[in-house]
């Protein structure tokens, strides 16, 4: 559906877009200027900055994170309009502003590990923190992350974890940890999904042997790989968002998703209950960053430092459920979403689990090849 | 226009000689190809030649690793699979289109005959992605089919996520074209010679076998190689209706620039070898198809 409304703003958009992709193909096509050895694949021209319209905030976004009422305040409250375009993974996301929407977006909604690698990459500015005064409203914990330590790129936005969603109703005995879906593969054949992310899947699978998220011991990763096939039979498919209408509906038995998706099926099916697995699972943020690129940084700005009052992030909270880093606005929060263990779990959990570590390239590789493997055959 | 028309080939044929007439002719077209086509394709294929490449990286083409690489099992099992899915969806569109494009084209009341074809074509008005939507509320564990195969007290199919749902999804989808060319090349039989099959004695089985069959051949040729062109690359259904087991190239590719697994080198390699099938197919398209129907 999505796609569908997409392609007709597209086209509604076309004329005036015209001239736009005209400059971005002239862009492209100087990019791929040969050299002696070569040239650059995608290359994201960050010396080239086209400047956009001062009223208007392009954001590229994950799907629920934005709604009309939070576009309507902003805009009151600065006159400057917000188109935002959804992405659902963060691969998706990086390889579209690789492939020429660099120009396109001020403000960019990445994952913590995606951070890292944006940054390595250079794609991303340096924030001035005079101008985010509500930084300093930021939990310790996610000011001082592994991704970007004193938040020099990026401004945590929402967090969460991973964990299992279940129907309570067709479980007599409720799962606990990673092992359960191993040990009752049978019970659950057909009726069971996983991520379609295998740092997310594969660092479950080795959390359950008892190594970690991020292992970069090969004979771990190959074991890692062995238990998934073991699995496979029992998974009906491999999805990160398609399994809530399959849950919702009675399909499924057990998922596995993100906390903050969890927390949206519970409230139209009570039955449905979320778990973290006790032996520790992967920690999550999602943060804000402006590239290097950016048509209108002044905008972005105001977007962050919009989207940092206390009371803009304690009502998003409370209408899109997501967890927030700002303790401000923890603190404005009512009783039920404060207590509500799925949004934020007790600290004895969070401190046994991990946050998935930006790995080098030959190891990422292993990792691949070894999913490649297992969703191939 | 029209009526100065009749003296206009002489008045171009003076002024201009024949190699610039053909080139102004087909130079808009010829442009357009070279850049969006065969620079493209050029560029895939330099692509292809890089291993591990990653968008950032340089190009710098170094081999055939890339190419290599399909030769493992399990990228050779992907290809299997896509073909296998290509080549049911054919048989299954076959069985199903050529009955369908006989009725229309030679027993139905012919006032009849567009409004049939049209209420045919009529699902192609509609997204793919929407037709594939709706598959997947028909064959859900609890979904319509087997919401009615239960109140009828018959055991229920579990067929989402699996083989089964893809080809039906492909079959849905790609059964219009077959259809349409079909009655293209059924209209145009010569009833003459199934009069004259029957005179000599040949029964309407024969007949069939005998007259039908062999005067549509082309007919039937250009509608299977169509539609196992489009279901060779078919990404929405395999993507939206299979599961765990139903990797196909096209969803492979897909996840070597967009997916997880990032190597654009590999997924190039991999376009590479799709393209010449389906060239392939295409040549063979040109070379036994029906030519008026193919031209639909």
């Amino acid at each position: 559906m999505n796609h569908m409304a997409d392609f007709l703003t597209r086209s509604l958009h076309a004329s005036r877009s015209r001239r736009r992709f005209l400059q971005t193909s002239i862009a492209g096509l100087s990019s791929m200027a040969l050299s002696s050895c070569g040239w650059t694949l995608a290359k994201v021209q960050t010396d080239q900055v086209r400047r956009g319209a001062a009223d208007e905030l392009h954001i590229y976004t994950w799907s629920n994170y934005v709604d009309q009422d939070l576009i309507d305040a902003f805009r009151s409250q600065t006159g400057i309009k917000v188109i935002s375009d959804v992405f659902d993974s963060n691969e998706m996301m990086l390889a579209t502003f690789q492939a020429g929407k660099a120009g396109t977006y001020s403000i960019i909604y990445p994952s913590d590990y995606k951070v890292s690698q944006m940054v390595q990459l250079g794609y991303l500015s340096e924030l001035d923190h005079s101008r985010l005064d509500g930084l300093r409203n930021i939990l310790p914990r996610f000011q001082q992350s592994v991704h970007d330590p004193g938040n020099r790129f990026s401004v945590p936005v929402s967090w969460g974890t991973t964990g299992l969603i279940y129907n309570s109703e067709k479980l007599t005995e409720p799962p606990t940890d990673w092992d359960y879906l191993w040990k009752h593969k049978d019970k659950l054949t057909r009726r069971l999904t996983l991520m379609d992310d295998f740092r997310e899947v594969m660092g479950a699978t080795l959390r359950s042997l008892g190594y970690s998220y991020n292992a970069t011991d090969p004979q771990q990763i190959k074991q890692a790989y062995e238990k998934l096939q073991e699995l496979k039979p029992a998974i009906t498919t491999f999805t990160t968002d398609a399994w809530r209408d399959q849950l919702l509906a009675g399909d499924l038995t057990i998922a596995m998703g993100y906390s903050a998706d969890a927390v949206n099926v519970m409230n139209q099916n009570p039955k449905l209950k979320y778990v973290i697995p006790a032996s520790g699972t992967s920690l999550w943020s999602d943060t804000m960053v402006i590239p290097k690129t950016a048509p209108n940084p002044e905008a972005a700005y105001a977007w962050m430092d919009f989207m940092l009052e206390p009371d803009v992030a304690a009502r998003v909270t409370e209408r899109l459920f997501f967890a927030t880093p700002n303790e401000a606005a923890f603190n404005q929060l009512p009783d039920n979403l404060k207590n509500n263990v799925t949004l934020f779990p007790p600290h004895n959990l969070l401190d046994r689990s991990e946050t998935l570590a930006p790995l080098d390239k030959p190891i990422l590789e292993l990792y691949e090849k070894y999913w490649t493997k297992l969703t191939s055959s | 226009m029209s009526t100065k028309a009749p003296s206009a080939p002489a008045q171009v044929q003076t002024s201009s000689p024949q190699w610039l007439q053909a080139l102004l002719l087909l130079a808009p077209a010829g442009i357009w190809l070279a850049l969006l086509l065969v620079i493209p394709t050029l560029l895939i294929f330099q692509l292809s030649l890089v291993p591990d490449i990653k968008p950032g990286d340089i190009v710098n083409p170094s081999g055939l690793d890339n190419y290599l690489r399909i030769f493992q099992p399990d990228v050779l099992k992907v290809i299997g699979r896509s073909l296998l899915f290509a080549i049911g969806t054919t048989l299954l569109c076959l069985l199903m289109g050529f009955p369908v494009a006989y009725w229309i084209a030679l027993l139905s009341p012919k006032r009849w005959r567009n409004l049939l074809l049209l209420a045919f074509v009529l699902p192609l008005w509609t997204s793919s992605l929407l037709r594939s939507y709706a598959w997947i509320s028909i064959l859900r564990p609890t979904g319509v089919l087997n919401t009615l195969l239960t109140s009828l007290h018959l055991p229920t199919l579990d067929l989402l996520n699996r083989s089964p749902a893809v080809l039906i999804g492909m079959t849905y989808s790609l059964l219009p074209y077959m259809v349409l060319i079909l009655y293209a090349s059924l209209e145009k039989l010569d009833r003459r010679f199934l009069e004259a099959a029957a005179d000599l004695g040949a029964t309407p089985p024969q007949a069939f076998w005998k007259v039908t069959v062999p005067q549509t051949l082309p007919g039937i040729a250009a509608g299977s190689l169509l539609v196992f062109i489009t279901g060779l690359g078919d990404f929405i259904n395999p993507e939206l209706l299979g599961g765990t087991s139903s990797m196909t190239a096209a969803r492979l590719i897909y996840n070597q620039f967009l997916g997880a697994t990032q190597n654009w080198g590999f997924g190039s390699a991999l376009s590479m070898v799709l393209i010449l099938a389906v060239s392939l197919a295409i040549a063979l398209l040109i070379k036994y198809g029906d030519k008026n129907a193919s031209s639909l």
